[in-house]
């Protein structure tokens, strides 16, 4: 029953994204670019071995993705609040049977879903790969997951910002910098003497947490740090949420 | 005094407060089940957060209430998506109000109570304000509450577009307990059996449209067509009868007079006047006391 509740408010958003504009021209811009970036590193590479293919172009490749995603999450789930708040349908949402959490999580898995449609069009990459023999799957299972762990985090930033304000370009421009300012936090790293504080730091980064998965390492503490993110900002949006109330 | 089961919404010293302001001081008023219930009251005088309180989106901040019943609330402003055919519209808010209920029919019952079946193929923001107005109270209705919440359904419409909200409340009233606010002073007179006035977060008068106009009806009007009428006539009258005004106009075409006469209200003076306009001199031809309108109850009550 809870999923079901979950199920109709995903379904929804769903058909409303896949109604509308921007997630095509989204996929359509993500595409074009990761196209071009497959192809260059390809051209790059020298040898055509397992070992140097995931060097040379498996490991830039899934980088890239990465950072594109930095760019696209802000522009996929700022509509996700922000656009209710305008339309005045929130109240409707918070009015029904669905709780608060059950809200946030609709919007969050139909973010993901609009996330992993992009993100499939990138299958090609591997089979391409193979034709030529690649075998390393390990790597690219691993890098995938690592996309999609990161791609986690920064849709629970976004929808935090877009619980916070009824303007749109506001609430992705806010996620785009809360996202970007958390990765700068590798500058401060660099620049500490102190061993601790700079381990410390390092550790609240995603870049570092992502750089695992890319190498083909699941580490356990990488999957409580992605854990405990989305929970903290879970937790942030349900208390926007219920701010009305205060 | 009234029956716990028959009212459907109890609302003891209601107060919200506001940073900085008083929204609401103490309000009391019950509404009862099956009535029409109109909530009246200039801009700001807190309609719309009684409205939000009772349907459970903002907290009261102390006062108790009993709402006995599922509520359906239509906001200010429709929540619609505009993006979405009205049909896929309703059948999502039927789904996210009672989730556990498969009841294919209720979507299409709903609209063809609210005359919105031609339409149901439609993207909402395509459609008039009226419409939309029409999908907005299909969306309180869609889940079958007993008690229906309008938040000033006919603001903003065309003459006709109201007509049409007004003929579908009527419907309405019938199976459903409704509790809207409005400014439209000419809707309450003609849908509610009850009204409360509300000024400054503070009930200015709550109970049964009828005996609250007749309290409150201290001067008549009376209107009369005469054949001849000059000015002694009124100098007489004014004398006789202790009038506060008389205004007499030539109607041409038909050749006939009419006057208007304003007196304070006592038992008899109505008989009286009637009985002075019968003179040859004058010679009555038609004779009635205007009703008190809710405007002017409205005016007085908020000033």
């Amino acid at each position: 029953m809870y999923f079901r509740k979950i199920n109709i408010l995903v379904k929804k958003e769903l058909k409303d994204a896949f109604l509308s504009p921007l997630i095509y021209i989204l996929t359509g811009l993500f595409c074009s670019i990761m196209g071009w970036l497959f192809f260059n590193y390809l051209m790059q590479a020298k040898t055509l071995t397992s070992a140097s293919m995931t060097q040379a172009v498996i490991t830039p490749i899934f980088g890239n993705i990465n950072f594109i995603f930095v760019f696209l999450c802000p522009m996929i789930s700022m509509r996700s609040f922000a656009e209710e708040k305008k339309q005045s349908t929130l109240d409707l949402l918070l009015r029904s049977q669905l709780s608060e959490m059950q809200i946030i999580l609709g919007k969050f898995i139909s973010n993901m879903v609009l996330v992993f449609f992009m993100i499939s069009f990138t299958f090609i990459f591997p089979v391409i790969l193979a034709v030529s023999g690649y075998s390393d799957w390990g790597v690219v299972g691993s890098s995938y997951v690592g996309v999609l762990l990161s791609v986690m985090a920064y849709l629970s930033v976004g929808l935090f910002c877009s619980s916070l304000t009824d303007n749109q370009i506001v609430a992705s421009l806010l996620t785009f910098c809360i996202i970007l300012g958390s990765m700068l936090l590798v500058i401060t790293v660099n620049a500490s003497n102190n061993y601790i504080f700079s381990l410390l730091v390092q550790y609240m980064t995603v870049p570092f947490h992502y750089e695992g998965f890319t190498k083909g390492l699941f580490r356990s503490y990488s999957f409580i740090y992605f854990a405990s993110y989305l929970g903290f900002f879970f937790l942030l949006t349900l208390k926007s949420l219920q701010a009305r109330k205060w | 005094m009234e029956n716990k089961a028959e009212i459907a919404i109890d609302i003891k010293n209601l107060t919200k407060l506001y940073p900085g302001r008083m929204a609401l001081n103490e309000i009391t008023f019950s509404v009862k089940k099956g009535s029409v219930h109109g909530f009246l009251g200039p801009n700001g005088a807190g309609k719309s957060t009684t409205m939000k309180i009772l349907s459970g989106l903002i907290p009261e901040s102390s006062g108790t209430f009993s709402v006995n019943g599922k509520v359906g609330f239509l906001p200010e402003h429709p929540p619609v998506y505009p993006g979405m055919s009205v049909e896929d519209y309703l059948q999502f808010v039927f789904d996210i109000y009672s989730p556990a209920q498969k009841n294919k029919k209720a979507v299409a019952d709903v609209m063809e109570k609210t005359g919105l079946l031609h339409v149901r193929e439609r993207l909402i923001g395509n459609l008039s304000k009226g419409y939309q107005q029409r999908v907005g109270i299909a969306q309180a209705l869609v889940h079958n509450p007993e008690i229906i919440i309008l938040d000033e359904p006919t603001v903003g419409l065309d003459p006709v577009a109201i007509a049409d909200i007004r003929e579908l409340i009527t419907k309405l009233k019938k199976d459903h307990t409704i509790l809207f606010s409005t400014h439209q002073l000419h809707d309450v007179e003609l849908l509610c059996s009850d009204i409360t006035l509300i000024n400054n977060g503070k009930i200015v008068v709550t109970g049964a449209l009828e005996g609250i106009l007749k309290s409150l009806k201290t001067r008549m009007v009376i209107s009369a067509h005469v054949e001849k009428f000059s000015e002694e006539n009124k100098k007489e009258m004014m004398a006789k009868f202790k009038l506060l005004s008389i205004e007499f106009s030539p109607d041409i075409e038909k050749s006939q007079i009419l006057l208007k006469i304003e007196a304070n209200m006592t038992s008899t003076l109505k008989r009286e006047i009637a009985r002075f306009l019968t003179e040859d001199s004058i010679g009555l031809l038609e004779f009635k006391e205007d009703d008190l309108s809710l405007e002017e109850v409205f005016k007085q009550m908020i000033h």
